[in-house]
Order: C-alpha cells, then structure tokens, then sequence
C-alpha cells in the first residue's frame, strides 16, 4: 500500500498535510516564515520549531525526543538561510495509530518516526518553505526465522505483521534525502555492522533507488507502474498538487 | 591562528588573539586548526586533540552516602553524578495482574516480556538534571527543557532496549514453607513486590557529549549499587527489609554497553583561499567538546556491547545507532565508527571496572 496524502486542507495555515499509511494517520500544519520570539532569534538563520502532539494526553518526554529529532533533520533541508530571522512552526498530530501498536514489542518512537517526517515534509511542501531537498524514510525491522541463522527483513511492516514476527530482534529507521545521502538513522535492538548495512542498503532502494529498485510491498501501483520508490510517490503527490492548481491555467 | 582569515599581506588590523577569533568566527577557527597543521602529523582540534581522540574518562564510585549506588564520572569538563536509590513497589499497589513466571532462560522471548513488564511497571525511572551554571544554554528554575527531556527518553529508552537490569534482581519473592494446595510438593514462589530504582543524573558541568557521560554515570552507578535483602514477613504481613550489609546483592547487568559520540565537523570551502584543492573536507571528531557542538550539525552516536569478547563486524555487538542532523555520514563511514566505538569500549571498560 502507498501512503496516502492530502495536501493544503487546512485553510487557514500557511501549509497542511494529512497523511495516512499503515493504521498511521498524522495532520502536519505549517506556519512560515513568521515572526519570531526575540528569545529564539538566531540573525542569519531561520528558527525552526516543531511541536508533536500525541495521539492519546498530551506531550511527554518521548515527544520531546521525536521533536529533537525531527528538528535535526528538518533543519538540515530547510534552506534557513535564505529566511533568516523568522520562525518556521511546524506542528503535527497525531490522529489514529494501528490498534496492535502497542502489543507490537518495538518501540512506538521508532515506529511512528518515519510518518512524522513524511508528514512534516509534505506540510512543508504545501507551505512552499524553500527546501534544500526532499526526504523519504522507512522502517525496517529484523526478526529471526527458524530456518536460517540469519535474520530476514521486514521492510515498513504494519503493526499486525511486527506483532506476527515477534520477536523482533532489532529495528532500523533510516532518512534519505533527495540525492541519497542518509538523513537520519535511529536503529535499536541488537545486530551486527553488517546486518546494519544491509538494512541500509534496503532502505535506500525504497527510498530513492532509480530503476528497478525495489519497490515498497507488493501491491503498490501508482498509475500502472509497479516498483514505485518512496521519491517517485513524493514527486506524485506534488504532481498532483500542482495539476490542480494550475487547472486554471492550463484549460485551454 | 588567524593567518587563515587574514589575506597574506602582512595587515596587523586583521588578527585577532585567539579567544577573539574563536568567539567571532567559529567554525573558520576550528577548520584552520584541523586543516593548518603539517601533512606529516594529525589534525590537531582546538581542544589538542586529534580527531579520533576521545577523552579520558574519569569514574569515581560510591561519592553519596545515601543511594544505593552511586558514582560521580568526568569526561574532561563534563562531570555528572548519578544517584540509585531503590524503593519497594507492593504487589498490592500494581495495577492489574501481573503473571509471574519464574522462567529464568534468556531467550529472546524471555527478554521481551521482561522489558515490558519493566517498563509497563516502570521499574527504572531515570531523571535528568542540570545544575545552575552548568552550562551557559541552561536558564535556571525553568521546566525540564527539551534537551534534558530527550535525554532523559533516550537514557530510559537504551535502559530499557539493552534489558541491562535483570527483573529478578528487582522481584521481591516470598516461599511459603508448604504448599497450600498439594503439602507434599515444593512451594512454590510467590511476588510480594517489586524493587524501583530511581536513577538519578545530576550534571555540574557541561561541556559537551552529554549522553555519553549520562550513559557512563547509570551504568557505574548500577554496577556498585546494592540492594537490601528484602523478605515478606509472614506475622507483620508486609515486606521487611534485612540490616545485615552482608546479606544485601549487587545488580548483575546484562552485558556492558558502552556509547561513543561523534560530531561531524563539515569544512566550508569558502574560508580555503588555495583554489586548487576544491574539494569538500570533513572531519568526523571523536567526542566532541561544547564549543565544536555549537559548530557541528551532525552527531551520530553508536552503543557497541563487546563483553561476549567479540568485536568483527560480523557479531551482532551494536545495540544502538542514533545519527541525526545531516547527510556526512554514510554507510562507509558508520563502518569507521563501529570500528572507532569498540575501541574505545575497551577503554572506558577499564575506567568502569576500576582498572588503571
């Protein structure tokens, strides 16, 4: 399944996002540049904020972690430079999560890392905050089967087969951007290097691999074509957008 | 210093001493540092280190007299102390039942439901704080900032995905002398309650690497700490508590992980007035210090566990890899640093058990 997204349905923020895949459903709002607190001024940046709001109570120390980490990451593609002094407010809740997602054993930070950044990325996009380049992200969990010593992947599993292959013996979430350089990396659990460079490796055929990567499950098929990475349905959902707002002009 | 900013022309009105340039400009200060020195030696760091050159850590054990276990560690000018203090949970007081089963294979199963009864009972609650002064980003009497919050996930987070406390070090059990139900089996064990250990991280100073010497400070404090012979005393009916040092057990942990923090330092070409030499340099520097945090992006930090004894790439010895903040490093590189991290396992492994 690809994920599904909405874009600019909140009309009265600057940028918007739903966006739904897995059991996962997360509405990313954008505001920017905007003024900024005097306090969080930096002279020759823009200041990036990004507030996570849970699905169930209010924030806690994990969100803050989550924030942390999607801040690094984001703040890393926004050309702050070219806004600097302003305030850049990304805020995203979460709205439903899978109903196995906390018996799966793996913990939800990881899990829900990937769609956050998807989120907050399509949000930005929707803002028309100017980006360096884009980012994709994925999930890859390794379990142990019976037959064979070494550990099988799973790539961007839903909560119900994580739940199936338990035990799971490590979890990897892996951030490419546009040009493939890896973003981001929060792996957990325990494996070898080359377990890891394994799920590095699959990670970045999902994200952005050009021709004959391998696709992200079986059934996804976007206009026909079978074997979609993550960045063609990126550049799609933008395709989409701006087909739609430029319907106007291209009616002949 | 300053020969890097300063056009060639001899114009004294454009060096600065070097606290001057440091505070100014300090990325150009820390690239004319690693790129100045002669090809024939190592890159010296403003700090005079070599890039891969990580601090030497300091432990001392047992500082405070009322914690079960405790220990103050340095790395360089950042010094934590970390405080155990264990305190009975009754089983009466758990919510929900818990089913006890007393199996005690560590399979992978076996782990997986001790970590969820752990951190669904919250058995390990790890704080972190930061004195006043510590460091000039902390404004005091304000609410735990996210820093320390995300500190704090990610100490509990290692505690807990490492499974370093064994849960039957923390169950208080009771015996019963016969069997109720058949006299003539053996009787069988019975929860009375659950040791908490509150895990107490106090930063005097900060100046740099943060988790690191966080990381460092649990694990010594939870490797001295000790806990008093708890029993179920059957008149009073509650959980006493033995005076006897002699009868008191020490926490056997699972394994020793050990975190290495590196910093990604991403050279500018603008400041390198050479022309020819036009390619992008970058410096991965070994635990880095407060002043080449402020100037570097991307931190990546690996958790490498090399107590079975092996240390090839093959074994599965890293328990966690968190890089954030940039795009340096790749998988080639992460090679490197598992590499750079098991060695400085060995190191720290010294320090924490009290070798020379």
């Amino acid at each position: 399944m690809a994920p599904e997204a909405v874009l600019s349905h909140l009309n009265r923020a600057d940028g918007s996002a739903t966006y739904t895949h897995n059991g996962y459903c997360i509405i990313g709002a954008v505001n920017g540049p905007i003024e900024v607190l005097r306090r969080d001024e930096i002279p020759e940046e823009a200041t990036v904020e990004v507030n996570v709001r849970p699905a169930v109570g209010v924030g806690s120390p994990k969100e803050r972690h989550l924030e942390t980490l999607l801040h690094n990451t984001l703040r890393s593609i926004i050309l702050t430079r070219s806004i600097p002094r302003t305030l850049v407010q990304i805020t995203l809740q979460v709205r439903s999560l899978p109903d196995e997602e906390s018996s799966t054993g793996v913990s939800t930070s990881l899990t829900l890392l990937p769609h956050l950044l998807h989120t907050a990325l399509l949000a930005l996009l929707s803002a028309l905050i100017p980006l360096s380049t884009t980012v994709t992200a994925v999930l890859i969990a390794l379990h142990s089967t019976k037959d064979s010593k070494a550990p099988a992947q799973l790539v961007s599993p839903t909560a119900n087969e994580l739940l199936r292959a338990k035990p799971i013996r490590s979890v990897h979430v892996f951030a490419f951007s546009g040009e493939g350089k890896m973003l981001l990396n929060e792996s957990d659990g325990a494996f070898s290097y080359e377990e890891w460079d394994e799920a590095a490796e699959s990670a970045e055929e999902v994200c952005c691999k050009k021709d004959g990567g391998v696709g992200l499950g079986e059934g996804m098929e976007v206009d026909g074509r079978e074997g979609q990475n993550l960045e063609d349905w990126l550049r799609n959902v933008v395709r989409t957008k701006v087909a739609y707002e430029q319907r106007w002009k291209s009616a002949k | 210093m300053a020969a890097t900013t300063a056009p060639s022309t001899p114009t004294p009105a454009l060096t600065f001493p070097r606290p001057i340039f440091a505070a100014v400009a300090p990325h150009p200060f820390l690239q004319a540092h690693l790129s100045a020195s002669k090809p024939s030696k190592a890159p010296l760091r403003a700090n005079t280190r070599t890039a891969h050159e990580f601090r030497r850590v300091g432990v001392n054990t047992g500082s405070l007299t009322h914690c079960n276990g405790s220990t103050v560690v340095r790395l360089g000018n950042t010094s934590a102390v970390c405080g155990v203090r264990a305190e009975i949970l009754r089983e009466e007081d758990v919510q929900g039942t818990t089913d006890y089963a007393s199996s005690p294979d560590s399979s992978d199963d076996e782990l997986e439901r001790e970590r969820e009864e752990i951190s669904t009972l919250r058995l390990l609650v790890p704080n972190v704080e930061l004195s006043t002064g510590s460091t000039p980003a902390h404004i005091p009497g304000s609410a735990p900032t996210s820093f320390a919050q995300t500190l704090i996930t990610r100490v509990c987070s290692l505690l807990l995905s490492t499974s370093l406390v064994r849960l039957s070090d923390l169950r208080i059990l009771y015996t019963p002398p016969s069997n109720p139900e058949d006299p003539d089996a053996d009787p069988t064990p019975q929860l009375k309650g659950y040791w908490v250990l509150y895990i107490d991280i106090f930063y005097i100073s900060i100046d740099g690497n943060v988790f690191d010497a966080a990381w460092l400070a649990v694990l010594a404090a939870l490797k001295n700490s000790v806990i008093p012979r708890a029993f179920w005393d059957e008149d009073l009916e509650t959980i006493l508590c033995d005076d006897d040092p002699k009868e008191a057990h020490a926490l056997t942990l699972r394994g020793l992980p050990i975190p290495s923090t590196f910093a990604m330092f991403e050279g500018k070409r603008e400041w390198n007035e050479s022309g020819e030499d036009d390619h992008e340099v970058d410096w991965v520097l070994s635990d880095p210090d407060a002043f080449e945090e402020s100037v570097c992006r991307e931190r990546v930090c690996v958790v490498v566990d090399c107590s079975s004894g092996k240390k090839g790439t093959k074994d599965g010895i890293v328990r966690r890899v968190e890089k954030s903040g940039g795009g340096v490093v790749d998988r080639e590189t992460m090679k490197g640093l598992v590499k750079r991290a098991v060695d400085r396992w060995a190191e720290v492994e010294k320090a924490i058990n009290g070798k020379p």
